[in-house]
């Protein structure tokens, strides 16, 4: 990681707090290891609660020095939190490790929420991936939030199995599936295949998908999920017809552009940008 | 058959008549709708009370008792812990599961860190736990280091209260004293003459576990005198009353203790109606039994009255790491006169 990232980081800070507390946060930075490690605790007890509100030259920079990686939303303690890790330093491996594992051990929530957004940025990345997919693993709300949406982190280094789980974790737990970094970069065809599965699953059972979904599987198209288009344009729900519309217009497969010609209004809809995913997501 | 004497009545079956006189009554006979109507409208907070090793109809009864708030201590759990992560696990139960689970019964839940005089003779785990210890203390809702102190009275025990004063002095945190049961006097005198010596402000150090031996002393040197109703072991609350009779409420608070001996979650309040009884006023009493606490441990920073004064809604639905207090198919707030249990 840059130290432009860094910089830009502290610079956010510094805007949202006082003289005084901006010099209790300098000093822990460059203290040792456990006293840095004691400010990321403490962190609530000496910063203000607030929200940062950056500025769009701010996300612009940091987006550009690391893809994906947004500050959006973040309390100010949660952005200091994760610029003191920053701070640590690593050049001796095992220790730095130790350091960062000592954190996740004794976190409560908001400072696992803070150690997960700070993957992106920590030093030997593959070092975080057990810590990472375990997170998706459990049912943590803020901490799954922190690992899964607008996190660069899982896009980069999540394994096949691990990244397919994220997004099926997330649409189960009736989450933003377009707020995961890197949705469509890692498409796959497994992940398509299951997603049919899981939603054969869920109209059993009465219940429905959300339409956002099936953006993942417009590069997979196979008859089986030709049927399953079939089925969301013959659904009574608008949202699932626009849905199937989407995949048949981007599936090079040519039964779906068949299928897309037999509901005339949709089709002209789509293909003049009427109608685009973002419809679809909230 | 030859039988040894000494065995059988140190050991009697359980047919035997035993020769020794029945175990002393711990709780006069007041029905709790008596004393119940005594303490209406009183709301407690006790500072002392170890859940972890409490039950959920526990949390139930404290709170209709009117108990709004109470502090945990991190404490000896039985059985000595065989390394780190049993600490890590323990003091994290405390800031996470305990404190959701207490929330869900409408009490405020707040703890105490720290490594226990018991556990402080196992030095190399000690020094272990001292490792971490700092990653506990900042984290919200800690209101003091606790509990500490002596309990054989070793040079270990002593080294480790040491180290943990000056971790108090340094994050400005109250410091919550556990006085031993054996020779309690020597150690309570110990104890705040160390505390002196570190030079921390008496006024932040609430000293447990007093007795009528020790009382007199602790107030007199300006630190808090906190009295635990623990039936056999501590004090008795009819002692109780006679100490705040003879000391007045400064200073002094009460607290339950409770824990996995045979104690009572219901202590202050039934402490409480007692002295109600005993003609003790309403404003003393609400001094030792939750303003008192609250002054003591509120320089923490940590505790807002407003969080629990006028009490708080409560959501059974609501999940802690998508875990219910709420077993399978289980209804939140059960009504309790049915006789049917569903």
């Amino acid at each position: 990681m840059s130290d432009l990232v860094k910089e830009k980081l502290r610079e956010i800070i510094t805007r949202h707090i006082s003289p005084s507390e901006e010099a209790w946060l300098l000093q822990k930075a460059v203290a040792p290891p456990l006293e840095l490690m004691t400010a990321f605790v403490s962190c609530p007890r000496f910063l203000p609660k607030r929200i940062v509100a950056p500025e769009e030259a701010d996300e612009w920079t940091l987006s550009t020095e690391v893809p994906g990686f947004s500050i959006t939303g973040w309390s100010l303690v949660r952005l200091a939190r994760v610029w003191l890790l920053t701070q640590l330093d690593p050049s001796d491996k095992e220790v730095y490790v130790h350091h960062i594992e000592t954190l996740f051990d004794t976190a409560e929530m908001n400072e696992l929420v803070a150690l997960y957004s700070a993957l992106p940025l920590l030093s030997y990345p593959e070092q975080w991936l057990f810590r990472a997919t375990d997170a998706v693993r459990s049912n943590m709300g803020f901490v799954f939030d922190a690992i899964a949406l607008h996190n660069p982190y899982p896009e980069k280094y999540f394994s096949e199995l691990a990244w397919n789980q994220l997004v099926l974790k997330t649409i189960f737990n009736d989450k933003p599936v377009y707020l995961i970094e890197g949705l469509e970069n890692r498409a796959n065809e497994k992940l398509a295949l299951t997603l049919s599965d899981f939603a054969h699953e869920r109209w059993a059972a009465g219940r429905s998908v959300p339409p956002g979904v099936w953006k993942l599987t417009s590069k997979f198209m196979n008859t089986t999920l030709l049927g399953d288009m079939q089925y969301l344009f013959e659904s009574g729900r608008p949202e699932d017809r626009q849905a199937a519309a989407l995949v048949c217009h981007e599936a090079t497969f040519p039964s779906a552009n068949y299928l897309l010609a037999k509901y005339s209004d949709l089709e002209k809809s789509v293909k003049s940008g009427q109608l685009t995913w973002a419809d679809l997501e909230h | 058959m030859c039988i040894n004497h000494n065995e059988t009545t140190t050991n009697p079956s359980h047919f035997e008549e035993s020769e020794q006189a029945a175990a002393p009554a711990t709780h006069q006979d007041i029905a709790w709708n008596d004393y119940r109507e005594l303490i209406k409208g009183m709301r407690f907070f006790d500072p002392h009370i170890h859940m972890v090793s409490r039950t959920t109809d526990d949390y139930q009864a404290m709170h209709q008792a009117g108990i709004v708030a109470l502090i945990e201590p991190a404490f000896w759990v039985g059985q000595p812990r065989t390394g780190l992560s049993s600490f890590k696990d323990y003091y994290s139960s405390l800031v996470g599961w305990e404190r959701f689970r207490s929330s869900q019964f409408g009490i405020k839940h707040y703890c105490t860190m720290g490594l226990n005089s018991r556990e402080a003779n196992n030095e190399q785990l000690a020094e272990q736990v001292m490792e971490i210890l700092p990653l506990y203390i900042y984290k919200e809702g800690v209101v003091g280091i606790g509990e500490i102190g002596f309990d054989d009275q070793t040079a270990a025990e002593e080294k480790y209260y040491r180290l943990q004063l000056e971790l108090a002095k340094e994050a400005r945190l109250p410091v919550q004293i556990h006085t031993p049961h054996r020779d309690k006097k020597k150690g309570t005198e110990r104890s705040m003459a160390i505390a002196i010596e570190h030079g921390i402000d008496p006024s932040w150090v609430i000293v447990d576990h007093n007795n009528e031996e020790t009382v007199k002393s602790v107030l007199d040197k300006g630190f808090w005198a906190a009295f635990t109703i623990y039936p056999f072991t501590k004090m008795g609350n009819e002692r109780m009353v006679k100490v705040v009779e003879q000391y007045g409420p400064e200073r002094i608070m009460i607290n339950s203790a409770a824990d996995w001996g045979i104690s009572d979650p219901l202590a202050i309040p039934k402490t409480a109606a007692l002295m109600k009884m005993r003609g003790i006023s309403d404003e003393a009493i609400k001094l030792v039994t939750y303003t008192n606490a609250i002054e003591a441990f509120g320089k923490s920073g940590q505790i807002d009255v407003a969080d629990f004064e006028s009490g708080f809604s409560i959501d059974q639905s609501e999940k802690f790491y998508g875990n219910s207090i709420l077993r399978g198919g289980q209804q939140p707030s059960p009504v309790k006169e049915s006789i049917l249990i569903r």
